[in-house]
């Protein structure tokens, strides 16, 4: 993995040369702190704390920023290195290309999780304003935060696949949205179907369900397996798809 | 050192590079000439190892491109088309950059971006952002890319495309200087350039190498021949047949100017001079002659008469 630390150097350097970053980040933490915002409503009107982190986590709302969060990341990875060139100028230096797909996943990882970082002031802002009674269970905390890094890397994996196959940010962007639309919506399927095989594969992949769990502070081995797979496949593909060079 | 032998490159439904073999040797500077999608950046794509050939194999610095492409990597400077760089970069960032992810030690980064700036004329630019560079600026980056690991090869797709004269000719300064220590293979359709930078030149026509030559050479040959122009009236067919018995004239090419007139364009060996015998076969046949004379062949004729088009010709005649 000659090459890596540089590479993700460089990408963590780039999101803080580039205005879509900085959109994204204020974007993401205004609409968090909405979230958070009518959350302690609920709180000063008697709901019973103890379901807090299972509120920000499980809300839909949590969904469609994730929504707009990871497709702005992950657009520009690969589709402008190949709009501008660049992409020649890297995969003709000597790193290997799964080098190259693996610092840019890890660079846009990072920054995700960079992103999410402000947000544990909420919880601290809780804690330290609920002086009576502590609402919140912190290994429940820890399990949420996990379940949010594995899905947002499963997610981040499907948007740098999206921006390898396409040559446009837009386009990838758009294909990005779709698939984890497409992904969010099978937790819908029993509103469509009485089959109960396709009602409990659908569980299975069900996101949404899953980090419900998490925030819930049940970790099953189940989600960590589908997501950690389903990772390396869409970066897998990445890689093959970059090794193909087929778009000349 | 590259060596290409028998190398193919198919595109589906097309024929980038077909069958060419050519040897560039140690701190040599070859010219790659060749009209716009005759193939020449696709072969240099391969020789980066940027992409696969489809068929035949292509060694640089002895090692063969395909099967080890890090070996390769590490030993050349490739500069692709349009010089592509990363815009919001600051020039000493983006060197920086690179020289880690090209493996230069930690310890020589420093005097290694210094060295480079220096011969590329970078010295004082290096806190600009390349995006609001000029364009001559962002070639010498893109050149001091190329250059910071020491590589002993060099492969140029068109360094000197979209410059201002000045430019290019600091450009052309560069390269010469570089090629005391480099192996260097430069594509480029302006030939001035090749004739004052190249030491050999590659001439490559719809994936085919059409001409292969030292340029002091290909210049003399061509010097050695000429063209002469005749502008006469008469039977046309009379002086086509008059004409193709003169030995030493190798080609005619005729055209019609307007009333009446016909425009000669023969080519001749310089060392013969047939103007006199085409005044006395005008004279004795009272052809009307207006215009005889010769003008000497340059690298250009050569360059066009061996790669323009086929059907460019049809039309002209």
């Amino acid at each position: 993995m000659t090459g890596f630390w540089s590479l993700w150097k460089k990408e963590m350097g780039s999101y803080f040369h580039s205005p879509i970053a900085y959109t994204t980040m204020t974007f993401f933490l205004v609409a968090m702190g909405i979230i958070f915002y009518f959350l302690t409503l609920l709180l000063t009107a008697g709901v019973p704390g103890a379901g807090v982190i299972h509120l920000i986590f499980g809300s839909p709302f949590y969904w469609m920023t994730q929504m707009v969060v990871v497709p702005l990341l992950t657009m520009r990875l690969f589709a402008e290195e190949r709009r501008m060139g660049t992409l020649e100028t890297l995969l003709t230096a000597p790193v290997a290309d799964h080098t190259v797909v693996f610092a840019k996943f890890a660079g846009v990882l990072a920054f995700f999780a960079l992103i999410w970082a402000p947000t544990l002031l909420f919880f601290a802002g809780l804690h330290l304003l609920s002086a009576e009674m502590p609402p919140l269970d912190y290994g429940v905390l820890v399990s949420a935060y996990f379940g949010v890094l594995l899905m947002g890397g499963f997610f981040l994996s499907i948007g740098i696949f999206c921006s390898i196959s396409s040559s446009n940010q837009i386009i990838a962007a758009i294909y990005c949205f779709v698939m984890m639309l497409a992904v969010y919506m099978s937790g819908f399927t029993e509103y469509l179907t009485y089959e109960r095989e396709l009602i409990e594969l659908a569980r299975l992949i069900s996101p949404q369900r899953h980090l419900g769990e998490f925030s819930r502070g049940i970790i099953d081995t189940r989600p960590v397996v589908m997501c950690l797979t389903g990772t390396a496949f869409f970066l897998f593909t990445s890689i093959r798809i970059l090794d193909s060079r087929q778009w000349k | 050192m590259i060596t290409v032998s028998h190398l193919t490159k198919k595109y589906p439904g097309r024929l980038a590079v077909n069958d060419i073999s050519f040897h560039v040797g140690h701190r040599e500077i070859v010219g790659f000439l060749g009209p716009n999608g005759s193939g020449k950046t696709t072969t240099m794509r391969i020789l980066s190892g940027y992409m696969p050939a489809t068929g035949g194999t292509a060694k640089v610095a002895g090692y063969e491109v395909h099967r080890f492409p890090m070996e390769v990597r590490k030993r050349i400077g490739y500069l692709p088309e349009n010089c592509p760089l990363y815009p919001d970069m600051r020039v000493d960032e983006y060197l920086k950059f690179r020289a880690s992810l090209k493996g230069v030690p930690r310890k020589r980064r420093r005097s290694r971006m210094d060295e480079v700036k220096e011969l590329c004329g970078l010295t004082e630019t290096g806190a600009r952002i390349i995006g609001q560079l000029s364009k001559g600026y962002r070639q010498r980056v893109g050149l001091a890319e190329a250059l910071i690991h020491e590589p002993e090869t060099l492969i140029l797709d068109e360094p000197t495309i979209g410059l201002d004269p000045n430019q290019i000719r600091q450009v052309r300064q560069l390269i010469q200087q570089l090629g005391q220590h480099h192996t260097i293979l430069l594509s480029t359709h302006i030939l001035s350039e090749v004739e004052t930078t190249c030491r050999r030149v590659l001439i490559i026509k719809d994936g085919q190498i059409v001409a292969s030559d030292v340029t002091d050479r290909l210049i003399r040959r061509m010097k050695g021949s000429a063209r002469i122009i005749v502008e006469i009236k008469g039977d046309s067919e009379k002086i086509n047949q008059t004409f193709s018995f003169v030995p030493s004239i190798e080609e005619i090419n005729a055209e019609e100017i307007g009333g009446g007139w016909m425009r000669y364009t023969l080519s001749c060996p310089r060392s013969v001079d047939p103007r006199a015998s085409l005044f006395e076969m005008a004279a004795q046949h009272r052809w009307l002659l207006r215009e005889l004379h010769m003008e000497p062949g340059t690298l250009e004729d050569l360059f066009v008469s061996l790669t323009a088009p086929e059907n460019v010709e049809e039309q002209k005649k």
